[in-house]
């Protein structure tokens, strides 16, 4: 059993702010991660043809990790972070991701031992625990991926990180039709279940080797809700239930901490502004810097209290102003040269509430994500820490409050919004206060409703 | 610190909003005719129990239960998937509506032991290496819901299976879908391969890191930048659209 947590890192929500955390983590060649400084976390994703073989693969990552430090460099960068999301070739065969990881990690060194640039490296593989048609989350596919882990470790990757899939297959069906309840099991039960379990042991890897157990993020599923509930005009989720799975999210990336994981939590979590007012680590946070892989609402807001800033991911190829990576690098560290500038001259709460302020208003999943609000949030989640489903429900519940208590003439919902609000609060307000019934209860649901549910099989029922 | 956002921010979806609600402009919908228009409101409400209630009693009523999907569960949907068009209600509605229309379909070919001959078939696909799903689950959901037959053959597909499918089924149209950069390579083989084997047949393709520049990087390929296009580009192909004529009709960019 972990031990879960029963209160917040933070006394206040105006205690939280970009750049540092409660409990900074450092990389092997300097990079501290919270520490006071902002640093940018640059993503990228290799071209379709570099998939074809290994050779290509370490090829593409050599040349785009060469393009990011030399722009450092010469644009005069004091640190950059680095984060490879493993294409799936990658992490069924552990040695590439190793290989890959190692190829990178020298190129950080000698620009580190050259110019003094701090430098980090996050490799998260992918989460491969699936067959053809089903979720394998525990299991040969299981052994892999731990495998996976330790060569990328023993590549010099200083962050380990994953997002893991954990409640899928439910969040799949029930996102698709408006159930909340659904949403808690899935995110909130199965996901934190899942969490526990791999955590635990990605802990244990990062302990041995003598690297960083990073951090998860709901990305299967809250961003899942959030990708479909997509832009104000688009007609396919509701934006209240985007933001009510999002929280829920919250308790459910909280559970890796539970388990072992330090920060810096990763980029697409956009739950962590809550997760932060709990563990007090540090988190990667993406948003305007991120219209390169996916347009979402929230441009400035997730630079609130971010500790590295990213761009999600980009594809690897050719801009007029140089590669992908070397541009995105350089509006990231641009970025973060301006929260740090804010920093020193004492103006970082300014900053963060003129960041948080150009998004709070814009849509449902801006006003719970303000930072203030992001903090009642984790509140909720801590009330009743100790009880996976509890805890995903109050973050729930406690969503519908502050958006049914939000000044409507400020945050202005669609007729749809509000329905579906609506129609949330009774269901949630439906719910048990016995975690036994509830989770019995959607066992025999979700077991009758959808067929690639396993429950024996993915989380020892 | 707080702000007034008016001066920073326009909610043109609510400015946009109809006064009406969509339950009242699906009524002004729905057929006059009964059992066709309780039928048609357990549909859009997306109730399964009541679309066979309203079935049996057709039936009882001396309604030949083929032709019940025909005149009655298709229009009842077709008036959801035109609501979903025109933004008045969302995919959620449509799922929950394509299920209790599916599941009245089952209930008429049970009752009379024949089938329904569909507009069309489809072959729907995720990419090899790639088990992101979702998207093609809509896109069946809403192709089923429009009248056509779907061989979903799931995610993770290989290539080899996609043109053995292909072969078999004969199909007016391939959807394909994928999240990653990396497995979406695997539609230019698929095109190859089609086309090797002489089969020209419209290859829709989008999802996660998909886009058009892409796409038109292979003859059969024609971009889908919303699941909702698979429906429309099925109608299109039905209508006698060539190859050229749904790329102009589907590229947007």
């Amino acid at each position: 059993m972990v031990k879960r947590y029963t209160s917040q890192a933070y006394k206040a929500a105006d205690d939280m702010v970009f750049g540092k955390s409660v409990y900074p983590v450092k990389s092997e060649l300097g990079l501290e991660v919270g520490a006071g400084y902002v640093t940018a976390e640059v993503n990228y994703a290799p071209r379709p043809e570099a998939g074809v073989s290994k050779e290509k693969l370490v090829s593409e990552y050599r040349r785009l990790t060469t393009d990011i430090l030399a722009r450092a460099v010469q644009i005069g960068f004091p640190a950059i972070s680095l984060e490879t999301e493993h294409v799936e070739q990658m992490t069924n065969n552990p040695t590439w991701g190793g290989e890959i990881a190692h190829v990178q990690k020298t190129i950080l060194e000698e620009y580190h031992e050259e110019y003094g640039i701090k430098c980090g490296l996050r490799h998260t593989p992918g989460d491969i625990r699936e067959d053809r048609d089903l979720l394998a989350l525990i299991g040969p596919k299981y052994d892999k991926l731990m495998e996976s882990f330790e060569a990328v470790a023993d590549g010099g990757a200083d962050f380990l990180s994953i997002e893991t899939m954990g409640g899928k297959e439910i969040l799949d069906y029930s996102v698709l039709r408006n159930d909340v309840p659904g949403f808690i099991y899935s995110i909130g039960c199965l996901g934190g279940m899942d969490m526990e379990m791999i955590w635990t042991d990605i802990r244990k890897i990062a302990d041995k080797k003598g690297r960083i157990a990073a951090g998860d993020t709901d990305c299967a599923q809250a961003n899942t809700a959030m990708f479909i509930a997509g832009g104000l005009l688009d007609k396919n989720l509701a934006h209240t239930l985007a933001i009510i799975a999002r929280t829920i999210a919250a308790s459910r990336t909280l559970v890796g901490y539970e388990a072992g994981a330090q920060g810096p939590g990763k980029d697409c979590g956009y739950e962590n502004t809550i997760v932060k007012s709990i563990t007090g680590c540090p988190i990667a946070q993406e948003g305007k810097t991120a219209t390169c892989a996916h347009a979402d609402v929230m441009g400035n807001l997730t630079m609130q209290v971010c500790d590295l800033w990213s761009n999600e991911s980009v594809e690897y190829h050719g801009e007029f102003g140089g590669t992908s990576v070397q541009c995105w690098s350089q509006t990231l560290s641009m970025d973060a040269a301006l929260m740090n500038v804010a920093t020193e001259t004492g103006n970082a709460k300014l900053l963060r509430d003129m960041f948080m302020l150009s998004d709070r208003y814009r849509d449902p999943q801006g006003y719970i994500l303000a930072y203030d609000n992001a903090y009642k949030i984790g509140s909720a989640i801590v009330k009743d820490g100790n009880d996976l489903y509890l805890r995903a429900k109050n973050a729930a519940i406690e969503t519908v409050n502050l958006l049914t208590a939000a000044d409507n003439k400020k945050l202005v919902m669609s007729k749809f919004e509000l329905n579906a609000l609506a129609d949330a609060k009774a269901a949630l307000e439906a719910l048990t206060d016995e975690t036994d019934t509830f989770m019995s209860d959607c066992l025999e649901k979700y077991k009758a409703e959808e067929p690639r549910f396993k429950p024996e099989a993915n989380y020892k029922f | 610190m707080d702000i007034d956002p008016s001066k920073i921010l326009v909610r043109y979806n609510v400015q946009k909003e109809k006064a009406q609600t969509p339950e009242e402009l699906a009524a002004e919908m729905y057929p006059k005719e009964e059992p066709a228009r309780t039928i048609a409101a357990a549909i859009f409400d997306g109730e399964e129990d009541d679309v066979i209630e309203g079935l049996e009693k057709a039936i009882e009523g001396g309604a030949d239960a083929i032709k019940l999907i025909d005149d009655v569960l298709m229009p009842g949907m077709k008036i959801v998937t035109d609501l979903y068009d025109q933004g008045v209600i969302f995919l959620p509605n449509v799922m929950m509506s394509a299920d209790a229309m599916l599941e009245g379909i089952e209930f008429c070919k049970d009752q009379s032991g024949s089938v329904p001959k569909p507009k069309g078939k489809v072959v729907c696909h995720v990419a090899e290496g790639d088990v992101h799903d979702i998207g093609k689950t809509i896109v069946a959901a809403l192709l089923r819901a429009a009248g056509y037959e779907v061989v979903d053959l799931g995610r993770d597909v290989p290539v080899d299976e996609v043109i053995a499918a292909v072969k078999k089924e004969s199909p007016m149209m391939v959807t394909g879908t994928a999240l990653m950069t990396t497995t979406m390579y695997a539609f230019k083989e698929i095109n190859d391969r089609l086309l090797e084997s002489g089969m020209k047949v419209p290859f829709q393709c989008g999802g996660g890191a998909v886009n058009q520049d892409f796409v038109t990087t292979y003859e059969l390929g024609i971009y889908g930048e919303e699941a909702a296009d698979a429906p429309k580009m099925a109608a299109a192909i039905l209508s006698g659209k060539g190859l050229a004529q749904l790329k102009e009709m589907f590229h947007k960019h």
